[in-house]
């Protein structure tokens, strides 16, 4: 189900609201366990019980775990647990690119599976591990009650496309947390301002980078104005879901960390990926870079470290070598600014945050792209490749026409609103207007977005697919 | 006020949002068409263990909520108005206005598409025409976006290209060129399709071009009821009503009109239809594949074969003077091997009359 529907918001939000808060303290856990597989279940039936089995190998390998804490079993419960976890991952999700990859080496032709993607898989298998590891770590205590670690692995907010959140981070939410109007007011307000991000900003340009897609009419331009609409539409889909996934996880109670921080105005690829899906950075951090020795290595190692993480960041995003040449394109980016580029960077804001925006957008080019022979030809048409004209008819309609959604994009993009929302509560007449405006601003977005779910149809997101 | 007051205020705020439409979708009782979009609206899906088990129900729902949202159509217009005036796009739903008339972008030129309706014109050309001594003719209606599109900005085919291309693909039609005699104002202003009173110069054209005399007088008559063509449902956006005029006289009114899909005799204009979903049906009986006109006070024995789309149903009553008998054929209905049961072609006019939006996507020509 997407939080950007109808039967999700009109349907499924409010009776589990109406529940969740009716029942006493002690249900609740259940009630959220139960609501989020309903949840799961409706986009995806028959993996429920996938889902159901993850839950039940982490329930009990946590617990043999610590059960076995001091003896070398543990390690054996962890590996047995790690290993099923990302056998299901690797079956799912990878099965075919393995298979292909293969058939094209050997030159046999064993049969696709075509298996369809369990939505979130990615998501919640990372969260498994998290917590499976942490226990063997002794980071935290195994969970004892099944219905608080699925209502963990399973909660509908961050089910599907994260953040990622680390079990170690809402343990003693999952025990005990606190209800509140605070809470459910600024959870609230979270969520539909996520919910405007995707449904007026990312879908809009979504439907720009279709049409571009689409077009037969490309221009220099035309492809520069899809990098841009793309990288804002992929910024603005996923930032948008975090942020009503936080959103959601507050009025339920929870703290989710923050999964981005204004990437856009980062000043080398470094920082980007400081500020962008922070949920996923510092789970390869904690769980694959520092493990494999970090920065704490021979010069030699480290990169291989890095191009580890990276390997792993773009295959976890897709099983298709586009998504793995963007992971790897980042870690040439990351040693190239370690050995010698970040001197260079740190001498011009500017400069470096063209480098920045430039490096990212290319980046989001290969990432979109169906396949490496699409990326080359519009990462060529980008720098005038080709027999396509610097501009063209379809470039400048598409420009005038979705003028307004990218400078609403660029702007919402940077902390500049932030900052006069901040500097406006400074100003106590100024902040009584906004108190009072507040909650009719809500209602006027919440209407608005009604209305765009009402007659549109453009609604994927896009993370479901990792 | 304290923050709390704030919070306390803002939650009971939008509780009471949900609330109140989440109460209102689940109560309101489902409508079973949409008059503004002219088509059935989604119902309830059937529930059991199957449906759940293939994902059916849960889309099906999916397309029940949408359809059946309480002030589905206030909403599709809060959308259409945000999208134009805030976020200052060109369309709605591909459709643009200017000078309150709305125009569906059609865009790009499907070359293949205009290539096909070509082969299917041939196709019928040499199954029947080919040395039956016929007169054939080919006509192309431009839609709104060849007056509107190009000089407001908007992207439109390439309409030279689209009738050089058809001109290549049917070169034993002679074709006649209407555009000149069309503008703007010949349309709805809601509509794709053309207005009756104001074509009576283009079917004078087309009749002189093959001809024949089609001048003749006629009376003026309006439908009382408002007509909301196919766009004002589209777009969402208000647009008001228009009136549809037609033109009578005792020639047309003793035509003997006949319909073959349904095999009865109807009337050159159907004031049931007028007053139905679809006013413009009442124009020949709106989309029917194949249908008669026998003028009963002909001063000549021609006949004439309209090979044609939705604009033929209100230009042939104009051509009805200078013929005895028209045949309006549309093979988007009915597949041309079927005429023969119906047809003895031999000596007759024969036109091909298409809207270029038709042309642009002729999938649906058999």
């Amino acid at each position: 189900m997407l939080f950007s529907s109808i039967p999700f918001l009109y349907y499924f939000l409010p009776s589990v609201l109406i529940l969740y808060f009716i029942v006493p303290k002690k249900l609740k856990n259940t009630v959220l366990m139960l609501s989020s597989l309903v949840f799961y279940g409706w986009g995806e039936p028959k993996y429920v019980v996938l889902m159901i089995a993850s839950i039940v190998i982490g329930y009990f390998s946590g617990i043999l775990i610590e059960a076995f804490s001091q003896k070398k079993l543990s390690k054996i419960f962890l590996g047995v647990s790690v290993a099923i976890n990302l056998g299901f991952l690797a079956y799912f999700k990878y099965a075919d690119f393995f298979i292909e990859n293969f058939n094209a080496v050997t030159g046999l032709s064993i049969s696709l599976l075509r298996i369809a993607l369990p939505i979130g898989i990615s998501f919640y298998t990372f969260q498994i591990l998290s917590y499976t590891i942490d226990v063997y770590r002794k980071d935290v205590p195994a969970q004892k009650n099944i219905i608080n670690l699925a209502a963990y692995i399973t909660m509908f907010p961050q089910l599907i496309a994260g953040p990622i959140v680390r079990y170690s981070d809402i343990a003693k939410q999952l025990e005990g947390r606190t209800h509140s109007f605070e809470n459910f007011s600024k959870g609230m307000r979270r969520f539909v301002l996520g919910l405007g991000k995707k449904i007026l900003i990312a879908n809009s340009l979504g439907e720009l980078c279709d049409v571009f897609k689409a077009s037969d009419d490309k221009s220099v331009l035309f492809y520069w104005l899809y990098a841009v609409a793309f990288g804002l539409h992929v910024y603005f889909d996923f930032s948008g879901y975090s942020d009503m996934a936080i959103g959601l996880g507050r009025i339920f109670g929870f703290h989710f960390s923050e999964n981005f921080n204004y990437p856009y105005i980062s000043k080398s690829a470094t920082e980007f990926w400081r500020r962008w899906h922070m949920s996923l950075g510092t789970w390869f951090r904690d769980y694959v870079y520092i493990p494999l020795g970090g920065n704490r290595v021979s010069k030699l190692r480290w990169f291989f470290n890095i191009f580890v993480v990276w390997f792993l960041t773009g295959f976890w995003h897709g099983a298709a070598w586009n998504f793995i040449i963007w992971g790897l394109f980042f870690a040439v980016l990351l040693i190239a600014e370690k050995v010698f580029l970040l001197k260079y960077l740190n001498k011009s804001k500017v400069l470096s945050r063209i480098y920045t925006l430039v490096a990212v957008g290319i980046s989001f080019v290969i990432f979109n792209a169906t396949d490496m022979k699409e990326a080359a030809s519009y990462i060529g048409g980008m720098f005038g490749a080709g027999d396509a004209p610097l501009a063209s008819t379809e470039f400048f309609y598409y420009l005038k026409s979705f003028a307004v959604t990218l400078v609403i994009g660029i702007i919402g993009a940077t902390p500049i609103v932030k900052k006069v929302v901040e500097k406006v509560f400074e100003n106590t007449k100024a902040s009584k207007f906004i108190w009072i405006s507040e909650p009719v601003g809500l209602i006027v977005l919440l209407a608005v977005m009604t209305a765009y779910l009402v007659d549109g149809s453009f609604n994927p997101f896009l993370y479901f697919r990792f | 006020m304290t923050n709390k007051t704030k919070h306390i205020v803002i939650t009971f705020v939008m509780v009471a949002f949900f609330l109140v439409l989440s109460v209102f979708a689940w109560v309101k009782p489902a409508d079973e068409f949409s008059t503004s979009e002219r088509r059935k609206l989604s119902q309830f899906p059937e529930l059991s263990f199957k449906t759940i088990v293939s994902g059916d129900f849960m889309s099906n729902f999916e397309n029940y909520t949408l359809d059946q949202f309480p002030l589905r159509d206030k909403f599709r217009t809060l959308k259409a108005l945000v999208a134009l005036n805030v976020f200052n796009q060109s369309a709605n739903n591909d459709i643009y206005v200017v000078d309150g008339f709305a125009s569906k972008i059609e865009y790009p030129l499907n070359e293949e598409s205009v290539e096909r309706a070509g082969e299917r014109f041939r196709y019928v050309y040499e199954k029947y025409l080919k040395d039956k001594n016929t007169n054939n003719y080919l006509s192309i209606i431009p839609d709104k976006n060849y007056f509107l599109a190009e000089e407001n900005g908007y992207l439109s085919v390439d309409y030279e290209k689209m009738l050089s291309l058809l001109k290549e693909n049917s070169e034993f039609l002679t074709y006649i060129d209407i555009t000149k005699d069309l503008e703007l104002s010949d349309f709805y202003k809601t509509d794709t399709h053309w207005r009756e009173e104001k074509i009576v110069d283009v079917a004078e054209k087309i009749g002189n071009e093959m001809g024949a005399d089609v001048k003749a007088e006629y009376q003026e008559k309006t439908l009382e009821n408002d007509f909301y063509g196919v766009y004002y449902g589209q777009s969402a956006l208000p647009l008001p009503a228009e009136k549809i005029k037609y033109l009578t006289n005792d020639v047309l009114e003793s035509c003997k009109v006949f319909d073959y899909q349904n095999n009865k005799e109807i009337s050159v204009y159907d004031m049931e239809k007028a007053e139905g979903k679809d006013p413009y049906e009442m124009f020949l009986g709106g989309p029917l594949s194949l249908v008669t006109i026998e003028n009963q006070n002909a001063k000549t024995d021609k006949a004439l074969i309209i090979f044609r789309d939705s604009f033929g149903s209100s230009i042939a009553p104009l051509l009805v003077e200078g013929y005895k008998k028209i045949t309006l054929v549309d093979i988007r209905y009915m597949h041309p091997n079927l005429l023969e049961n119906y047809i003895e072609f031999n000596s007759q006019d024969v036109l091909f009359l298409y809207s270029t939006s038709v042309l642009n996507n002729s999938e649906t020509i058999k």
